[in-house]
């Protein structure tokens, strides 16, 4: 038990959680670590927006392994409704409950507290974030970006109580107040209510060096050399000026199957070979292609 | 750098200062922010001024636009350079009084004046052209025949009601009243009296998806009174609705969107001084249009694309193959709506021959030539 006090969010300071998050395998550089880290002690939400494949949605997963804690995942689409985010009635198990309790002689209001309690409600995402007896959760909200203003608003009630409302139960209060992380793509702008209930961190591309180590770190087997080349080579084709530039997500992919292929270097070939790790559409292949392998491979090669 | 290394003395006072600092410098930054930033002091310490410069970032910000506001603010303030005199306070804030003259405008989206004609707009203020007269005047006013200082004013009123229309258009969304899917958890409610027999039916509306908008703005030099207003307005509809794809065209195309995206309106204008688009040149509607078709045809989709021409149908190049390339359009849209900015002129006639190939493919033409006009679109989208 002792190991999970070491890691409980009571006495985290922003060096361990670098160092925690390291040894989880996710490699955090300080800034976003100090938001983090207000996280855990102002126990306010996180919006982490940044172009997608950069981790957005790893520091969610890596922040409740750190804790020791369930990690509960909304994933937000266009016409996201409350009914799947947050609860809903089993009616088939009503209807059946209904029909048997039609003989038994219970008035219409004992019946109507019976199909209406716990034992029918399917738990969606947000409802099981406060409903944690030992430990708060971690709230990953991913990409809310993609649902409606409407739910965005019903959020925001969320967001600042904690507390969740059945017409036909009551109010449900959190125990144990949840780690919520927001993602978001920027595919639209967010409503300013939203924003101001958050923290807020901008994750952007990372250095050479930071990238290098999450390679390290994610691909434990790969050559020094061969990672060196592919990340160099991923840094060159953001420069391109892509519809979709490669995210860290994409260099990992692209060092991997270079991996599978038995690649000990990179050549020509090899980027060819892997181009689809890189580049999802039609006209960033032919950007790539037109860059030409001598920018890339010359790029490559390592410093002696 | 932040050469303030370890700071001892970082007092609420100074938080709070740094906050009204950074409010004054165009960070919106409430009460509740500034609460959130104590917070946030008290909880990271004074240790390390780079973890509290992350932390107070975190908590101030929120955007990446914000932060690199942010980022300039805290510099300024907390790295007072060598040369200030020390005080009892070491970290004592700048005269907040100059900041004062580099105030941003909070409201400032829409316009793109520089921070010097800024103490103007003060005196002036937003407030004293919202009146009910001015705001009729200038919503009627030619965009062509506007003058300079009305132009702020516009803007600013556009910019309220433009983000209005995104919300009504919104909420429209929601009462529309087409019966889908029965909705069981009202049925059960609503007959629990009948044993549960699902005798009342309740229904649950599905709402219809938002339109997906396409928009090509004429930048060409006939119309040039009008489109750099007309820029603005795409800009603020790219903002607030999504699925908006835009394109510029004068003798050729240009895509605009990802120029657009999510960044302020004068960072995103002084970008698009720097794309080779041929502002004010000549017009070739057909050869842009041909060149829409070739390229990005793919992004209509029949059921809910709008096709948004801004355009007065000036044609140098040949008429034919303008309402070719239209009604191929057409085929792949709902509806080709074209806002024609001479359209509020009195007596005009579309009888250019670009404009009158054009018009038997046009679902909705209308005007475009003021800002009433602009907001009379939201009927159609």
């Amino acid at each position: 038990m002792d190991s999970h006090r070491d890691s409980s969010a009571a006495n985290l300071t922003v060096d361990s959680l670098i160092s925690g998050l390291e040894s989880v395998g996710y490699v955090i550089d300080r800034s976003l670590a100090t938001a983090v880290f207000l996280v855990t002690k102002l126990r306010k939400p996180i919006l982490v927006e940044g172009q997608a494949g950069l981790g957005k949605t790893e520091l969610a997963k890596a922040l409740a392994a750190l804790l020791d804690t369930r990690l509960i995942r909304l994933q937000c689409y266009e016409g996201l409704d409350v009914n799947s985010a947050v609860y809903e009635w089993n009616y088939q198990k009503q209807l059946l409950a209904i029909k048997i309790e039609e003989s038994s002689n219970q008035s219409v209001e004992e019946k109507e507290r019976h199909i209406f309690s716990r034992e029918f409600l399917l738990e969606r995402p947000l409802l099981q974030s406060i409903q944690a007896e030992d430990r708060s959760p971690v709230l990953l909200i991913d990409e809310i970006d993609r649902a409606d203003e409407a739910f965005e608003a019903f959020l925001l009630e969320l967001l600042s109580d904690f507390q969740i409302t059945i017409p036909e139960m009551g109010t449900i209060r959190a125990k144990y107040v949840p780690y919520v992380v927001l993602t978001s793509n920027r595919s639209r702008e967010l409503g300013d209510a939203l924003k101001r209930r958050c923290l807020y961190q901008w994750i952007d591309y990372p250095s050479l060096e930071k990238e290098m180590k999450i390679v390290r770190t994610r691909l434990p087997g790969i050559e020094e050399q061969l990672a060196r080349q592919v990340v160099a080579y991923v840094h060159t084709v953001r420069t391109l000026n892509l519809g979709k530039p490669p995210g860290v997500a994409e260099t990992l992919d692209c060092a991997e199957a270079m991996r599978v292929l038995g690649k000990t270097h990179l050549d020509e070939d090899a980027v060819r070979e892997t181009l689809g790790c890189i580049s999802k559409s039609v006209e960033d292949d032919a950007k790539i292609k037109n860059a030409g392998m001598s920018t890339f491979l010359a790029s490559e090669r390592p410093p002696l | 750098m932040i050469r303030v290394t370890a700071e001892p003395s970082v007092t609420a006072e100074t938080i709070v200062e740094f906050c009204r600092f950074a409010r004054n410098r165009g960070l919106s930054v409430s009460v509740q922010e500034t609460l959130g930033a104590l917070e946030a002091a008290s909880a990271i310490g004074a240790a390390n001024i780079n973890d509290l410069r992350f932390g107070l970032r975190s908590v101030l910000c929120s955007s990446k636009e914000d932060c690199d506001l942010f980022e300039e603010c805290f510099e300024a303030f907390w790295n007072a350079g060598p040369t200030e005199p020390s005080s009892s306070d070491c970290l004592h804030p700048r005269d907040t009084r100059r900041s004062e003259i580099t105030r941003r405008n909070p409201q400032g989206m829409m316009s793109t004046r520089s921070s010097g004609e800024d103490s103007s707009s003060e005196r002036f203020g937003a407030q004293a052209v919202t009146g009910a007269s001015a705001r009729e005047r200038l919503a009627k006013a030619d965009f062509s025949e506007l003058q300079q200082t009305d132009m702020a004013a516009l803007e600013q009123i556009a910019l309220r009601l433009f983000k209005q229309m995104a919300c009504r258009l919104a909420r429209r969304r929601r009462i529309s009243t087409l019966q889908g899917q029965v909705d069981l958890r009202r049925t059960i409610r609503r007959n629990i009296s009948r044993g549960g027999e699902p005798i009342n039916l309740r229904f649950r509306e599905r709402r219809p998806r938002p339109h997906r908008l396409v928009t090509l703005l004429d930048i060409s030099g006939s119309m040039s009174p009008y489109s750099v207003f007309l820029m603005k307005f795409l800009f603020v509809l790219q903002k607030h609705f999504r699925n908006v794809d835009t394109f510029f065209f004068s003798t050729s195309l240009f895509e605009i969107t990802p120029l657009f995206h999510s960044r302020r309106l004068h960072d995103a204008l002084h970008d698009l001084s720097q794309i080779p688009a041929g502002w004010a040149g000549g017009t070739s509607i057909g050869g842009s249009l041909r060149e829409f078709n070739l390229l990005h045809r793919r992004k209509l989709r029949s059921s809910d694309t709008l096709f948004l021409i801004l355009s007065d149908g000036w044609e140098t190049g040949d008429p034919s193959l303008l309402s070719a390339e239209l009604s191929r359009v057409k085929r792949q849209v709902r509806r080709v709506i074209w806002l024609n900015p001479l359209l509020g002129m009195k007596d005009y006639q579309p009888l250019t021959a670009g404009m009158r190939a054009a018009l038997r493919h046009i679902d909705v033409f209308a005007s475009a030539h003021n800002l009433e006009s602009l907001l009379a679109l939201e009927r159609h989208l």
